[in-house]
């Protein structure tokens, strides 16, 4: 609740407004379409009372029945012009609305996915959701009915006072003495009410909030015996809510009574001033004049009151639209444009890092120091080490999932037409670089989307999945689940663990990577399963450049090279038996059984975490 | 019907004068509204016929309008209130009575029940029954006053007028009754999607890492505009229906007009009807639409009102399922616990989640549970602990079966760290006291427990917890926010806040459930000694201990140590021996480091 939820001033707010319409601008002919259908509605709607008073002064006393047919068609047709002018009003700017927002929330989307890692580091995901579902709704309440409402509001008020002006400024002026009090009345509750239901807001999350976490936290409530506590507490926070509810009722039925009450005063006025002046016949107020000036004060007060509310929406919108423009501001990574040319299209795999450092923040401790090493094509080399000693940030350096390295990586043949990564957009290495991560994320949807991920040029080509599934050993498992079509449930969860490791490597199969980065993952398999992963992983690291980062002697078995890694730094490097021969570090891990990484660092700035991070 | 009889005597019932009351205002407010539109008429006609000569009789007329604006403003405020707040009144009862309903139940209904779904009972369906018993109430009671009046008022005037205006009015109703159900339901559906469009927001989200791994943005943004134009589409038709059908009643109301106009002039001319009679059929007849359009939009709030209740009413009548309470427990010293031929079921298992297991732990001692992820650890935790209710004489506590003490006397006897750490967005301190565990609360008042008798013991459990120095780093001490709205805790200091909890409580059995598993091996040896240190010195009396864990390190010291596997005790004795017995705990201490760690 404490995320910037105040209000932007109106200079703010119309600042933001304007930015706003780049987004709108792209459906402005249904905008306009709407708009222009305003001043016709209220044209009809005003003229209506006119119609009436025509036939009370001109028609019935010449009781002129041809005239009073006619005159009572064109009403009818009045009424029905109005009536499809409002609908196409409405649905025009509804609709004008609706696209816009559905525009926004596809730009928040698409900005977001393409923030880079470290955004998602400091921002907690629920942050962002709001920003592109309640943040984005927020602005549809406002533009499908806040703004044009008030609009159309002024309009109507604007017009009937022209004709009240126009048939008699002088009960005009006498029949809305009452206006101003009407004015501040409105004024006056309506700002108590405003308090009031900010009030009612809050202590309504207040409640929400709490009952929430009791239940997330029951077991704790119940082991701890605090039930009752917990019970009139919850009872305190609904008599908070109670309270300013039952008083905004008050004032909330004041409001809506006075409107009924104000006309009634206005009318009274009305007839009490113009009975003197009344001349049936010819004088400046006529009997049909007073009917055009009941039904013009009997609609004439209904929008103000809701003026109020329809202002603080939105003053509420404009509250969501700053806290999107401040993620839309955010920069993103390089966007890559439809049909740019991959500069790493015929990448053999090779690697030539020198002397690479890196921190996950300015000026924070280096992660990896001054590592130099070569990747030549369709070598296997494991990385080792204990936590902490940079294994998994040098896998998302070379993916870019951080950016901000010193020193070179150079991708290709040392020399001449080598690239230096950085120089390279991130989503053409990651078409040929690619990293599987320890946590594995499944999409609720089938094995054959999880495989693909919605790409059309694997997803066109079931056999190609097939194939990939094969060659990971996960055919026989997934054909036994239903095939390719097999729903895979809310992460995964339709799929034990070791299933979910060979979808994984499914899907790198498939997407036949040139350069693999594969994070072994340690989490505890059955033992038959733990042999298909095995056997799947040895038949990845086939006839393919990999950068292993290894948890299982098998893995590292079958590596050209191993690099041992100490707090950053290369700390030995060689094959197996080298390293075993040395009795260094990688003697120790290897008889240790390279001891588990905790599951908790798979995610964010490894050994750099400060324990407390701010929400 | 049942549920709603409930509903009616447990809710509305104590409300009955409120309502009745609010039917009186009802009816003078009601009364005055179609008088106004009378009155008006009158002074029209009286003008009519006598022109400037007129005063006399229009300034009685004028007092009178006056006076009625007056009394409308009080009557129509009046009924809103007495109906509304009894409204309100009936929505913090149910509320209440929910949560505390929620408080008695146990563990199996939470595994059958999300927690989200529970939150949404207790908070949406609350307002839907709250618009029920008062808006729809309101609306009910209005239009059954109303629509009688208006009818007998435009009867009165001019009746042959009456029933040629109503015609459209009638097609009006019929047609807005279905298109509000069915605006409803299209609500309804739009709710859904749009829950659906979060739903892939937050799984796209989630998975981003895997998404940009694989360089798929572009699908993904395809998958959920996929989901984003779905919903645009059906608030599109949604639009269409408020544009062109929503009207539709309103529009009737019009054409009524068009026909007072047509008709009624006409009977002005020929059979001589007052001329104000067309301003009072103009104005009946606009305030009649109002409430028809009311009635509409309250028949549907009163259908939702009900499904609401009836989900509020199951959960209601969900019983706690605890078994009949026997004898009381009242513990001064550390007790003896038993475990005699333990089996248990979960309550949708057909394979037992533990089978035969036979434990006795004498009073201060200590005793060490350990096995690997789904041996049946965290379940012989719950069922020692009673969060799963035990089958009878199988869990005794100093020759008591748990099953026939009450629940609160049990949970009384025993300091508890479940194996997930949950902390409340509130301060550290509140946290680890535990006294109404209230975020709201805690951050208003700052000041009211500071230095309160607990802190010397609040120093100390911390210190036992090897939290102590985390807290001096904290930006504001114990008087930190933490949880989900506050400071985010690493997991190890979520566990070792959940074990100061605990600890702070000394009570005569302590449970810890596999607390140590994201601390690391330093801390937790330092931690170990601690609990270690802690029991002896504290109130004289070590407490009975149970500790759960995978690490061997932990268990070392423990009097006596089962292995369970698969639900059944694989190996026990005490830790040397086990090590020297050369089983499954043997291989695990090794592999953990071996000796001395």
């Amino acid at each position: 609740m404490s995320d910037g939820k105040s209000l932007p001033s109106a200079g703010n707010t119309i600042a933001l407004l304007r930015r706003f319409w780049t987004f709108a601008a792209t459906h402005k002919r249904w905008l306009f379409l709407g708009l222009s259908m305003i001043p016709l509605v209220v044209a009809m709607s005003t003229l209506r009372p006119l119609m009436v008073k025509y036939a009370v002064d001109e028609l019935i006393p010449a009781s002129d029945i041809i005239g009073l047919r006619l005159l009572s068609l064109g009403f009818m047709v009045a009424i029905m012009a109005e009536f499809l002018c409002q609908a196409a009003q409405v649905y025009a700017l509804q609709r004008a609305g609706h696209t816009t927002i559905s525009d926004v929330r596809r730009k928040v989307f698409d900005h977001v996915i393409h923030l880079p890692n470290s955004f998602f580091d400091k921002n907690a995901l629920g942050s962002l959701l709001t920003r592109t579902t309640s943040d984005v709704e927020a602005l549809s309440e406002t533009l499908s009915f806040g703004v044009f409402m008030i609009i159309s509001d002024v309009v109507m008020i604007l017009s009937i006072l022209a004709a009240m002006l126009w048939l008699s400024p002088w009960l005009t002026l006498i029949t809305l003495t009452v206006a101003p009090v009407l004015f501040i009345l409105v004024r006056y509750v309506g700002a108590v009410l405003r308090r009031l239901q900010l009030e009612v807001r809050k202590a309504q999350a207040a409640q929400t909030g709490f009952l929430a976490e009791q239940l997330a936290g029951i077991t704790v409530v119940q082991l701890f015996g605090r039930e009752k506590a917990a019970h009139d507490e919850y009872q305190r926070l609904g008599q908070r809510y109670l309270s300013a509810t039952k008083t905004a009722n008050w004032f909330d039925a004041l409001l809506y009574a006075v409107m009924d009450g104000i006309s009634a005063f206005s009318v009274a006025l009305l007839i009490y001033f113009a009975a003197p002046s009344v001349l049936t016949e010819g004088g400046a107020i006529t009997l049909g004049l007073l009917f055009a000036f009941v039904d013009y004060l009997q609609r004439i007060f209904i929008p103000v009151k809701e003026f109020s509310g329809k202002l603080a929406t939105i003053q509420r919108a404009a509250a969501s639209l700053e806290r999107i423009y401040g993620l839309l501001d955010e920069p993103t990574e390089p966007i890559v444009e439809d049909g740019e040319p991959n500069p790493l299209d015929g990448w053999s795999g090779g690697l030539s890092v020198r002397d690479l450092e890196f921190a996950y923040s300015e000026g924070g401790p280096d992660v990896l120091r001054g590592l130099s090493f070569d990747v030549k094509p369709g070598e296997v080399i494991a990385v080792v080490g204990r936590t902490g000693s940079g294994k998994s940030s040098l896998g998302r350096v070379l993916t870019q999932f951080y950016t901000g390295y010193r020193g070179s990586i150079q991708m290709g043949e040392p020399g001449s037409d080598a690239l230096e990564l950085r120089d390279v957009k991130p989503r053409h290495v990651r078409k040929h670089l690619l990293m599987v991560q320890q946590d594995v994320f499944l999409f609720q949807d089938s094995v054959a989307y999880n495989i693909c991920l919605g790409e059309s040029d694997i997803s066109g080509d079931p056999q190609r999945m097939m194939n990939a599934l094969e060659l990971v050993q996960a055919r026989r498992l997934i054909d036994e689940r239903g095939g390719l079509e097999f729903e895979v449930g809310e992460r995964g969860g339709n799929l034990s663990q070791g299933e979910t490791q060979l979808l994984a490597f499914a899907r790198v199969a498939a997407r036949e990577p040139t350069l693999l980065i594969l994070d072994e993952a340690t989490a505890s398999v059955d033992s038959i399963t733990e042999q298909k992963v095995q056997q799947a992983i040895e038949k990845l690291l086939e006839q393919r450049t990999v950068l292993v980062i290894a948890h299982r002697l098998s893995t590292v078995r079958r590596a050209d090279k191993i690099m041992v890694l100490r707090k950053g730094e290369i700390a030995e490097m060689g094959s197996h038996d080298e390293l075993m021969a040395k009795n260094g570090l990688y003697a120790e891990l290897y008889t240790m059984g390279f001891e588990e990484e905790e599951p908790e660092q798979a995610d964010g700035a490894e050994g750099t975490a400060p324990d407390f991070a701010s929400p | 019907m049942g549920s709603i009889r409930r509903f009616l005597s447990r809710y509305v019932v104590p409300n009955l004068p409120w309502y009745g009351l609010g039917f009186v205002m009802l009816f003078a407010t009601n009364w005055v509204i179609v008088r106004i539109p009378a009155i008006i008429g009158e002074a029209l006609t009286i003008l009519e016929q006598q022109g400037p000569n007129a005063l006399v009789g229009t300034r009685s007329l004028a007092l009178e309008l006056v006076f009625l604006g007056g009394l409308v403003i009080v009557v129509r405020s009046l009924s809103r209130i007495l109906f509304f707040n009894p409204g309100r009144q009936v929505e913090y009862r149910v509320g209440v009575d929910v949560f505390g309903h929620l408080l008695s139940l146990q563990r199996p209904f939470y595994m059958r029940r999300k927690v989200g779904e529970l939150v949404s009972i207790a908070s949406n369906d609350t307002t839907s029954v709250r618009l029920l018993v008062g808006f729809a109430a309101l609306q009910v009671c209005n239009v059954a006053v109303a629509i009688p009046l208006h009818l007998y008022q435009m009867a009165v005037t001019d009746l042959t007028l009456t029933l040629w205006c109503l015609i459209p009015v009638i097609f009006g109703a019929i047609y807005m009754q279905a298109i509000v159900r069915a605006f409803f339901g299209m609500v309804r559906e739009s709710m859904q999607m749009l829950a659906g469009v979060s739903d892939r927001i937050l799984e796209i989200y989630s998975g981003i890492g895997t998404v940009r791994s694989h360089a798929a943005e572009a699908a993904a943004f395809e998958r959920f505009d996929a989901k984003n134009r779905e919903y645009l589409d059906l608030q599109l038709r949604i639009a269409r229906v408020r544009a062109f059908s929503m009207p539709v009643l309103g529009f009737s109301g019009l054409v009524g007009t068009g026909i007072v106009l047509w008709v009624g002039s006409l009977r002005v001319v020929e059979d001589g009807m007052p001329v104000g009679n067309l301003a009072t059929f103009t104005a009946l007849l606009m305030s009649l639409v109002g409430n028809l359009t009311a009635l509409a939009w309250v028949l549907a709030a009163v259908s939702r009102g009900v499904v609401s209740w009836g989900r509020i009413d199951t959960l209601l009548e969900t019983p706690p399922e605890l078994p009949d309470e026997r004898s009381r427990l009242d513990l001064d010293s550390p007790p003896k616990i038993e475990l005699r031929n333990l089996t248990f079921h979960y309550p949708d298992g057909d394979e037992p989640a533990l089978c035969d297991i036979d434990i006795t732990v004498n009073p201060g001692k200590t005793l060490g549970i350990f096995g690997k992820t789904g041996s049946g650890k965290t379940t012989l935790v719950d069922v020692l602990t009673r969060v799963h209710t035990p089958p009878e004489s199988s869990v005794f506590i100093d020759g008591v079966d748990t099953r026939d003490v009450p629940l609160s006397d049990f949970r009384d006897a025993m300091a508890v760290v479940p194996q997930a750490p949950f902390l409340f967005s509130t301060t550290l301190r509140e946290n680890v006291r535990l006294e109404g565990a209230n975020p709201y609360k805690a951050a208003r008042d700052p000041q009211e427990r500071k230095g309160a008798d607990g802190d010397e013991r609040l120093h100390e459990v911390l210190d036992a917890a090897c939290l102590w120095d985390d807290v001096e780093q904290l930006p504001k001490g114990l008087e930190t926010v933490v949880g989900e709205r506050g400071v985010m805790l690493s997991g190890g200091q979520r566990q070792r806040a959940a074990l100061a909890r605990a600890l702070y409580r000394s009570k005569p059995l302590l449970l810890l459930d596999d607390i140590l598993s994201a601390v690391d091996q330093g801390t937790e040896a330092r931690m170990v000694g601690a609990i270690r240190q802690l029991r002896g010195g504290v109130g004289g009396l070590a407490p009975t201990t149970i500790i759960v864990s995978h690490r061997t390190s932990v268990l070392e010291h423990a009097d006596e140590i089962v292995v369970l596997e698969g639900g059944r005790i694989v190996e026990r004795g005490t830790h040397d021996e086990l090590v020297a017995a050369g089983g499954e705990y043997a291989q695990t201490h090794e592999h953990q480091g071996g000796e001395g760690a």
